[in-house]
């Protein structure tokens, strides 16, 4: 072999991973904006992830804003800032928690979800069965599951930071006696732009990577029936340590523009 | 499409790395803010910084301007505050502005001020050093107000000593506040004054008249007012009598020495005049010089009798009857 021999062999399989799913990255931008478009089996997909995600994400987001606001008013109690829990508990919503518990929900949905389909067909050999067939699989396979997921994930981002809401006065309006108008009004206000774009932006790449991890190993699984639970358990992992790595970048790079 | 492990490895490392690469220039380029845009830089000396720290925000007319880019101790008394500000602002900074540290809030974190001046001073230009003014701790102040509150402690206590004296009708005031005799008597005193100071008008208006008349400058009060020859001799007899009461002075003086010499010194005149047994010592004396003589006289008789000497005395008698003979011829 060439000079990669010194390089331990974790290391190197390591390398070899990220290195394998750049091409993997590489080839789906060129396969994207290569026609023709699958409209359709993007439709689907797009109805599959957000509809079927759905219900996970609305349970998830209400009791994250609801548990948030329990655990924090007796703080805020203490120091008499009762009033700015709408600031607080949204600002920590709309920027972080919002984007990141839904994309690691979605991971374990999606990811593992299309790992499993994609290594099933791959074991099976739908896949190679496609291409003899004429059918590009690629195209139509993992193209259209990352375009659904990365657009699916910022809409499924907006409902979980409105349901967290919601959750969140839900709490104030028992405990605080504080009108969901009053609530939403100080949300509204303490909200701004350099709080919703940062954060969106974020889900979008969230979503790509979701959709990229999950093709990949899927597309990419070997060793039988074993690999395909391999392919949907890897990915989750990979995912939800990328959308961590995502998640730092982008703090750092929304930083410098937003002056958070 | 099978690509090569080495191909794989190698985009591997690049996208590891230049990931990497992103967040260590995201981190930089975050860490020093104001990078985007240009800016300018000013400094102000303090002598106390409370707690300000680099990064914090920097405001002018309560505007976020920039960031404090660093702190530098010069020495014990001197802190350079560096702080880099927005490159439009500059033209509405003048050279007179004042830089104030604040604190954002209750609880908030420190803040550089900088209070326009009057206006009419030139603009600032990158790197000059503005006025400062430090504020009071709020040790210092608190220490000040212990001080002020111990004083008003103090002056209260006393206070109410003198207010409770004052009602108590003690003391002059108390009696001016209480007293409604000693009211009406003031009233009278100054009704008094008032006719008084009145009729002193009046007879200094004649005393006046009188003085400018002609009667006055012919009388004795007259002459010696306006007469400057009896003025003259007045003042020489005056100086005269001045030289004599001094000497008097000096004379008395000796006197006075020599008298305290004589009382309380030994010479002989002191003891003459103070030693009792000396009187009685000359007393007896005297009195036995008395005596010593009358027994002499009688010796005396007794030797003009006797056969040894009685030819001395005949002789002698006969030579007191020569002269007394001569001194009748």
């Amino acid at each position: 072999m060439d000079t990669t021999i010194t390089i331990p062999k974790g290391v190197r399989n390591f390398f070899i991973e990220v290195g394998e799913m750049s091409f993997f990255a590489g080839r789906f931008f060129k396969e994207a904006v290569k026609p023709p478009f699958e409209f359709k089996e993007l439709l689907r997909q797009c109805y599959q992830m957000g509809n079927r995600s759905l219900v996970l994400v609305l349970v998830t987001g209400f009791i994250i804003g609801l548990v948030l606001t329990l655990q924090s008013r007796p703080t805020l109690v203490e120091f008499g800032a009762e009033s700015w829990m709408p600031d607080m508990v949204g600002i920590s919503i709309v920027r972080e928690l919002g984007p990141v518990i839904t994309a690691l929900v979605c991971a374990g949905r999606i990811a593992s979800g299309i790992g499993a389909e994609l290594g099933s067909m791959r074991v099976t050999e739908q896949i190679d069965a496609m291409e003899v067939s004429g059918t590009n699989p690629f195209k139509y396979l993992v193209v259209t599951r990352i375009l659904a997921a990365t657009q699916m994930l910022p809409l499924l981002v907006i409902v979980g930071d409105a349901v967290a809401l919601y959750g969140s006065a839900m709490v104030e309006n028992f405990k605080g006696n504080v009108s969901f108008q009053l609530y939403f009004y100080r949300v509204f206000d303490a909200l701004s732009f350099g709080d919703l774009i940062p954060a969106t932006i974020k889900s979008f790449f969230f979503g790509f990577a979701i959709g990229l991890v999950g093709c990949f190993k899927g597309y990419n699984s070997k060793k039988g029936t074993a690999g395909v639970g391999l392919a949907a358990n890897s990915a989750v992992v990979f995912t939800s340590m990328l959308l961590f790595v995502i998640d730092f970048i982008a703090v750092f790079i929304s930083d410098i523009f937003f002056d958070l | 499409m099978e690509r090569s492990a080495s191909e794989k490895i190698r985009l591997g490392i690049f996208v590891v790395l230049g990931t990497a690469l992103l967040v260590v220039a995201a981190y930089l380029i975050g860490n020093r803010q104001n990078m985007f845009g240009s800016t300018f830089t000013i400094h102000a000396v303090f002598n106390n910084v409370n707690g300000l720290q680099q990064g914090n925000n920097v405001r002018y007319a309560g505007i976020n301007i920039g960031t404090v880019k660093r702190i530098q101790m010069i020495n014990d008394t001197t802190i350079v505050v560096s702080m880099v500000l927005q490159e439009q602002i500059i033209e509405h900074i003048k050279t007179d502005a004042i830089t104030t540290i604040g604190s954002d809030g209750l609880v908030g974190s420190m803040i550089v001020n900088i209070v326009p001046g009057n206006g009419k001073a030139s603009q600032v230009s990158s790197g000059d050093t503005i006025v400062s003014y430090s504020r009071i701790g709020a040790e210092d102040m608190l220490s000040t107000l212990n001080k002020t509150g111990e004083n008003a402690a103090l002056l209260t206590a006393d206070l109410l000593q003198v207010t409770e004296a004052l009602k108590q009708g003690r003391g002059t005031l108390g009696r001016l506040l209480n007293d409604t005799l000693m009211a009406s008597n003031l009233e009278q005193t100054i009704q008094n004054l008032r006719i008084a100071s009145s009729n002193a008008n009046t007879t200094l208006k004649q005393v006046n008249k009188f003085i400018e008349g002609e009667s006055f400058k012919n009388s004795v009060a007259g002459v010696l007012l306006t007469d400057t020859i009896s003025g003259n001799r007045l003042k020489k007899t005056l100086i005269n009598l001045e030289t004599s009461s001094n000497e008097i002075v000096s004379v008395t003086r000796q006197l006075d020495s020599l008298v305290t010499d004589i009382s309380e010194g030994e010479g002989t005149l002191n003891y003459l005049a103070t030693d009792t047994i000396l009187v009685k010592n000359l007393d007896a004396t005297i009195i036995n010089l008395k005596e010593g003589t009358a027994r002499f006289n009688e010796n005396m008789e007794a030797m003009k009798s006797s056969f040894l000497t009685r030819g001395y005395f005949k002789k002698q008698e006969k030579e007191a009857r020569k002269a007394a003979k001569k001194s009748k011829q």
